[in-house]
This record gives structure tokens, C-alpha cells and sequence, in this order.
């Protein structure tokens, strides 16, 4: 799994050298380098890197990681197949580099809530997860703090209550929704600026739906935190899993059987597909489409219900397990998803065709909530919200795992980055998931689907392609509990590029642009 | 006239409806019953997400599917709170959500009914006793029927909410 890459870190000499001394380089269990960094040096480097082009996808904290009990940062720099990760000391002598790399900017506050850990010089100190009713000084993530209920604030002053960015000006008025939306969906807050119908300023806030994820992994042993992985992002369970388990044998050190890759590798595809077509449904909702959405939510239930037939979950829950899958899948429960999946093609084809072929549509959809590629690299926005909007980023191409450097899926790019641009990504995206899924059934190979997975100190980074984009998962065994478990999903990052996203749209066109970039409230707050 | 009589002849437009299952018919048979008694023919519901994995919004959500179509039943999912008869709360309740929880229920009108649905909402799940929830949603809320699942699946929410109906209808 490691082989693409690339056993020597050579490429690391060649962006520092002879700026910056890059020794005690060295590579981690699942492919990644991490490089320790000092102080004086950080700087430097970090603007080292964003001259190469990183994106800065991940930032972990973590007590006891270095020499002495104090918090280590970990930040994880991403280009093409390279990942580099950037250990420094949590100090509070370290720079904020939200400047250089705008992605820096929540995971900072993030660190800061969860740790303390201060950033010099950081112009959003705002708390992030933590929200005005957890007391002054707490700080979840650390070690000293042992996961117990704690006494919330009774009272909210107006003091304490969030200061949203201020925007004013002739006309310019507020329009404050959530955290408990219209529609059945998660909570969060959207403060919109407008004047008149036109988006002026979006301000979005999220982590009303944090459940400290994190601290209850912390202590488990691996095989019990699989349940917490599924319970991250609902739809995103499978991937979520599998990057845990990913994670979990590459510290034991294990090869996973190749049957239970290609197990694995259909149910990453049927969750992709139950997910898109979701959103498909819910764009056309969202323009008063019934015809269309019905197509797809027809489609949805029939494929959640394929999902049951197949897992005995429609959230294809409990299948995935560390070192394989939980059982086999019967040669005649695999034939009848592929004649399922030949079925669903043709319908899925019929109800693309109804609703490309309707001009209302279409004209709500086109240049309608543009994302510019030049988001892409600063924000880490990934999955078909990048895709759309020029980027040719796959995790699955770029750090392939399991069997997908053999099976290498169609990546479809597109460059108007509008939702209807989004939408055309899904709908080939769908498409090349059922090339994927039938070719992996005709070519599954005998075998046993699950190996011992033997108990062992370390850490190690995974990065999956879930149907949002890339998630990450950075874990850390020590004698067998987990002691550490970082997850960062797509949607954290993706999250941000929404109040570019609406500028200059209307207020009624903003479901259709949230729907379209599908974000999820529980796997960003955690 | 021609055209009147070609209106019968010519194949119709709409499509079959697809096939359903007898359970959700006969429990969305006892539930428009019931509704019918005793709510007015409209059962007006509110959902709430106080901290769900997602999942169970995805459920509720089906429940308004072709397959499903709740509103045959006499349900509707209504905006506001102000509109509605049952709060159906997901998810473990997390400090952050707690105020806004409370702000929607008090923002009910009286006769009102909460139901939690999911694990996490009937009793705090894998959350319970962690730092950032205070646990299922009676912590907060006076909880009047609970329906739990990782999630449920649709049909078992309609099962859940006839049994409130029938609950509703003792008192």
C-alpha cells in the first residue's frame, strides 16, 4: 500500500536544501515523513512550503509526543503523492500561519480550544468548538483532563455571546438562521449580510453538534473505537471506519487479505453512490423540482435498501473491522448486487436525462454559487467541490489505498465550479463508482477476508476519499488503548469555502449552494 | 370533445407508484386514524438535531420518499416550532445545543409531545457521561416516547410515532 509512496524521502532535500537543514527526516508506518522542526525555524519553512505549493490539510495536537510532557503540533502538508508533516513544539512561541495558509485558521482555533496552545500574532482567537456555555480555562483534549460531565455556565451574558464579523453600510442588513434550520437538517448558524436580496457577507458557525469524538476514542482499545468512527459523519461511516482501520494495521503492521479489499472497496463505492444521490435529490428540492428529486430519492431508498439486503445495514454499517471485514460476502449476495447495479444504471440514467434535459433547471443551477479554483489550494477543499472547480484531486489517485492503485476510478473534472458543476461531477462519479463496483465483483479473488492483527505501540497517518472528499485520520496506539485519535473529514475544510461560495448570489439560492456542496454538521464538529 | 376523448384513450403520463410494504401501510393506516381523532386530521411535527451523527436525519428525511410519503398519513413536517404538535429530537444532547433545544420546545404551543429518536437521543448512546453532552434528551426535555436504533429505519419511526398517537389518545 506504501509503494506509490515512494520508499526514499529525497524529494524532501530537494524544496529545503540548503535553506533550511532538513535532517531527522524520517518515515512513518503509512508512508508519510515527519520532519521535527524547531521554533527559528518554522517560519521559514512554512513559507518554504507555500512557495512549493502545499496545502496544509491537517493539524493534530498531542501531549507527550516529544521529549517532555508538553504538546506537540503536527501539521500535515499535502502535495501530489507527498505528505510532510511538521512536528513543533505547542509553546506558545510558535507564529499563527493562518496568513500563509488560511486552512490554518480553524485548526489553530481548534488546537487552541482543545489544548490551550496559543498561536503568536493570530487574528481569529475566537473559541471554536467550545461555545460560550463551557467554563473559562477548560481544555478537553488535554491528558490532565479526565472525560467526565462537566458543570456547564448557567447563564450566557451578552459579554460572552460569539462576536460575529460586523459588516455595515447603506442598506446592508442582517439575517441571522439556525441553529435550528426550516428543514430537517443538522444545526449550525448561518449570520448572512444583504442588501436587498443579494449575499454581501456570509459568516458561518458551526460545533453545535460537537460530542468530543475525539476524547472518547482516547483510552479504548482499537477494535472498541469502531462504533465512535462510525458515529463521526452517519453517511460517511464506512470511509470514516475504514481510515481507522487503515490507520490501526499500519501501526500493527499488517497486510490486509485481498478479499476483504475489494469487500471493503464495494462498500466505499455503494456509500459514494448513496451519498451523491442524496444531494442530487436535495438540489432539485431546493429549485422546486419534484419531478427530478423523486427520481433520485426513489433511487436513494431503493440503493439504502440494497445497502440492508447486503450488510444487514442501510448505512452499510458494522462491516468493516481492523484487519478486514466482519464476514464474507456469499457469491450469490454479490451477483445479486451486480444485477441490482445493472438495473439501478439504467434508471439512474433515465432520471439524469429528465433532469438535464429541463431548462429551469438548468438555468438554477448554472453560475449559480461559483467556488474559484483559487480556493482550492489555500481553504484544502476537496471531493467534488474541488473537482468541480478545476482541481484533478482524488485521494484515491493521489495516496491510492487498498486496491485502488490497480483500480484506478474515472475522475471527472470540471472548471465553471457552479453547482450545476458540482451536480454533472456527482452524476459521473456515480456512474464510474458502478463501473468500479462491477468490475471489482467479476474479479474478486478467493480467499479469507479478515487476518490477526497483533497489538503495537506507534502512529500513523490515513487519508480515505469518502464521498465529501478526503478525510484524515491520525491515530496513536500506546500499550494497546488508543491515545490519541485525530479526525479531520472533508467537510471541515469544505465548510469554509461556503461564504465565498454565496457572495453575490440571492438569499433564496442559498439551500441549493449548501446542498450542493454537501457539508456535514456532525462530522466537522465532531 | 376529440380532445376529451383522447384523454382517456391515451396512455396516462404519471407512473406506477412503487411498490410499498404492508407494514408502513398498516401502521400509516393506525397512525391517519389516530391523527384523524384526535389531532384534526394533521399531526404538525418539528425536527430537532441536539447532536445525531446524521444518520437519523437521513431517515427522517425518507420518511417524506415515494416509498414512504408520510403526509398520506396525516403528517407533515412543519418549519417552526410554533406550528408544530411533536418535537422529534435526534442525537445526544450536546452543551452547545442545549439552550437552542429549550428555546424550540418552549416555543411549542400546549397540548405538546417530544420523541426521541435514535440511541444517542433516548439515553446518551456511546456519549454518555462524556464531557461535551448532558446525556438523551429527557436531561432537558420531558420525553413522551423514545424509539431507539442506530438509527431507526423509517419504518420504525412511523411505528414509533402510532404509538405515541395511541399514547397521546389514553391521556
Amino acid at each position: 500500500m506504501t509503494s506509490s509512496k515512494g520508499s526514499t524521502t529525497g524529494w524532501i532535500a530537494d524544496i529545503f536544501e540548503p535553506v533550511i537543514p532538513a535532517d531527522g527526516v524520517r518515515q512513518g508506518q503509512g508512508g508519510e515523513v515527519y520532519l521535527p522542526i524547531g521554533s527559528t525555524d518554522f517560519a521559514r519553512t512554512v513559507t518554504q512550503l507555500a512557495s512549493h505549493q502545499f496545502t496544509l490539510i491537517g493539524l493534530v495536537g498531542i501531549e507527550g509526543f516529544g521529549q517532555g510532557p508538553g504538546t506537540s503540533l503536527l501539521y500535515i502538508f499535502e502535495k501530489l503523492e507527498h505528505i510532510l508533516i511538521l512536528i513543533a513544539d505547542g509553546d506558545g512561541t510558535l507564529p499563527s500561519i493562518a496568513k500563509v495558509f488560511p486552512s490554518a485558521s480553524w485548526f489553530e482555533r481548534e488546537c487552541r480550544d482543545g489544548f490551550g496552545v496559543e498561536f503568536k500574532d493570530a487574528f481569529d482567537t475566537r473559541r471554536l468548538f467550545l461555545h460560550e456555555t463551557y467554563p473559562d480555562n477548560f481544555h478537553p483534549l488535554k491528558k490532565s483532563f479526565a472525560n467526565a460531565p462537566i458543570t456547564p455556565k448557567k447563564d450566557v451574558t451578552p459579554a460572552d455571546e460569539y462576536p460575529f464579523r460586523k459588516v455595515s453600510g447603506d442598506g446592508v442588513y442582517q439575517v441571522p438562521v439556525g441553529p435550528v434550520h426550516a428543514g430537517i437538517i443538522e444545526p449550525g448558524h448561518f449570520r448572512f449580510s444583504v442588501i436587498g436580496e443579494t449575499i454581501f457577507n456570509l459568516e458561518v458557525r458551526m460545533f453545535y453538534k460537537h460530542r468530543g469524538i475525539e476524547k472518547l476514542a482516547e483510552g479504548k482499545e482499537t477494535g472498541q473505537c469502531l462504533a465512535v468512527a462510525e458515529a463521526v459523519s452517519g453517511d460517511e461511516s464506512v470511509a470514516n471506519t475504514t481510515a481507522f482501520c487503515m490507520a490501526a494495521e499500519q501501526i500493527a503492521g499488517v497486510t490486509v487479505p485481498e478479499r476483504a479489499w475489494y469487500i471493503r472497496t464495494i462498500l466505499l463505492e455503494m456509500e459514494r453512490i448513496t451519498s451523491h444521490l442524496g444531494d442530487q435529490g436535495g438540489m432539485l428540492v431546493d429549485v422546486g423540482f419534484p419531478l427530478g428529486a423523486n427520481q433520485f430519492s426513489v433511487l436513494r431508498e431503493d440503493m439504502m435498501r440494497q445497502n440492508a439486503v447486503f450488510t444487514g445495514s442501510r448505512f452499510l454499517r458494522g462491516m468493516i473491522r481492523i484487519g478486514g471485514v466482519v464476514r464474507d460476502m456469499p457469491n450469490e449476495d454479490l451477483e445479486f448486487l451486480a444485477s441490482f447495479l445493472s438495473m439501478f444504471r439504467k434508471r439512474y440514467q433515465v432520471g439524469l436525462k429528465i433532469v438535464l434535459s429541463t431548462t429551469s433547471v438548468i438555468d438554477r443551477f448554472a453560475t449559480t454559487g461559483v467556488i474559484s479554483r483559487s480556493l482550492i489550494q489555500p481553504l484544502a477543499l476537496s471531493g467534488p467541490v474541488a473537482r468541480a472547480s478545476g482541481s484533478t484531486g482524488d485521494t484515491r489517485i493521489q495516496h491510492p489505498y487498498g486496491l485502488y492503485d490497480r483500480y484506478r476510478p474515472a475522475v471527472r473534472t470540471l472548471h465553471d465550479g457552479d453547482v450545476l458543476a458540482r451536480f454533472t461531477v456527482k452524476a459521473a462519479e456515480i456512474v464510474a463508482s458502478l463501473d468500479l463496483i462491477e468490475q471489482l465483483i467479476k474479479e474478486m479473488p478467493a480467499g479469507p477476508v479478515v487476518t490477526d492483527v497483533a497489538v503495537r505501540n506507534g502512529h500513523s497517518l490515513a487519508l480515505v476519499e469518502s464521498a465529501r472528499g478526503q478525510n484524515l485520520c491520525w491515530l496513536q496506539v500506546r500499550n494497546g488503548r488508543i491515545e490519541r485519535y485525530k479526525v479531520r473529514t472533508a467537510s471541515f475544510c469544505n465548510w469554509q469555502a461556503i461564504g465565498h461560495a454565496v457572495l453575490e448570489n440571492i438569499l433564496p439560492d442559498f439551500p441549493v449552494i449548501n446542498k450542493s456542496m454537501n457539508l456535514s454538521y456532525a462530522g466537522t464538529d465532531l | 370533445m376529440v380532445n376529451a376523448l383522447s384523454c382517456f384513450i391515451k396512455k396516462k403520463l404519471t407512473e406506477d407508484e412503487p411498490i410499498r410494504d404492508d407494514d408502513v401501510e398498516r401502521i400509516g393506516r393506525e397512525i391517519h386514524a389516530e391523527v384523524d381523532a384526535i389531532f384534526g386530521r394533521s399531526l404538525a411535527i418539528r425536527e430537532l438535531d441536539t447532536g445525531s451523527d446524521n444518520a437519523t436525519e437521513i431517515e427522517i428525511n425518507n420518511l417524506t420518499n415515494p416509498y414512504y410519503d408520510a403526509e398520506r398519513f396525516g403528517i407533515t413536517f412543519v418549519a417552526s416550532p410554533r406550528h408544530a404538535d411533536v418535537l422529534l429530537v435526534t442525537g445526544a444532547v450536546t452543551h452547545n445545543m442545549a439552550i437552542a433545544a429549550k428555546k424550540t420546545y418552549d416555543a411549542m404551543p400546549a397540548p405538546k409531545f417530544v420523541v426521541a429518536v435514535g440511541d444517542e437521543a433516548c439515553t446518551g448512546g456511546i456519549f454518555a457521561g462524556t464531557y461535551a453532552v448532558m446525556g438523551g434528551v429527557d436531561k432537558i426535555l420531558p420525553v413522551d416516547m423514545k424509539i431507539p436504533g442506530n438509527p431507526p429505519t423509517p419504518a420504525e419511526i412511523l411505528a414509533g410515532l402510532s404509538a405515541l398517537m395511541k399514547k397521546a389518545r389514553q391521556n
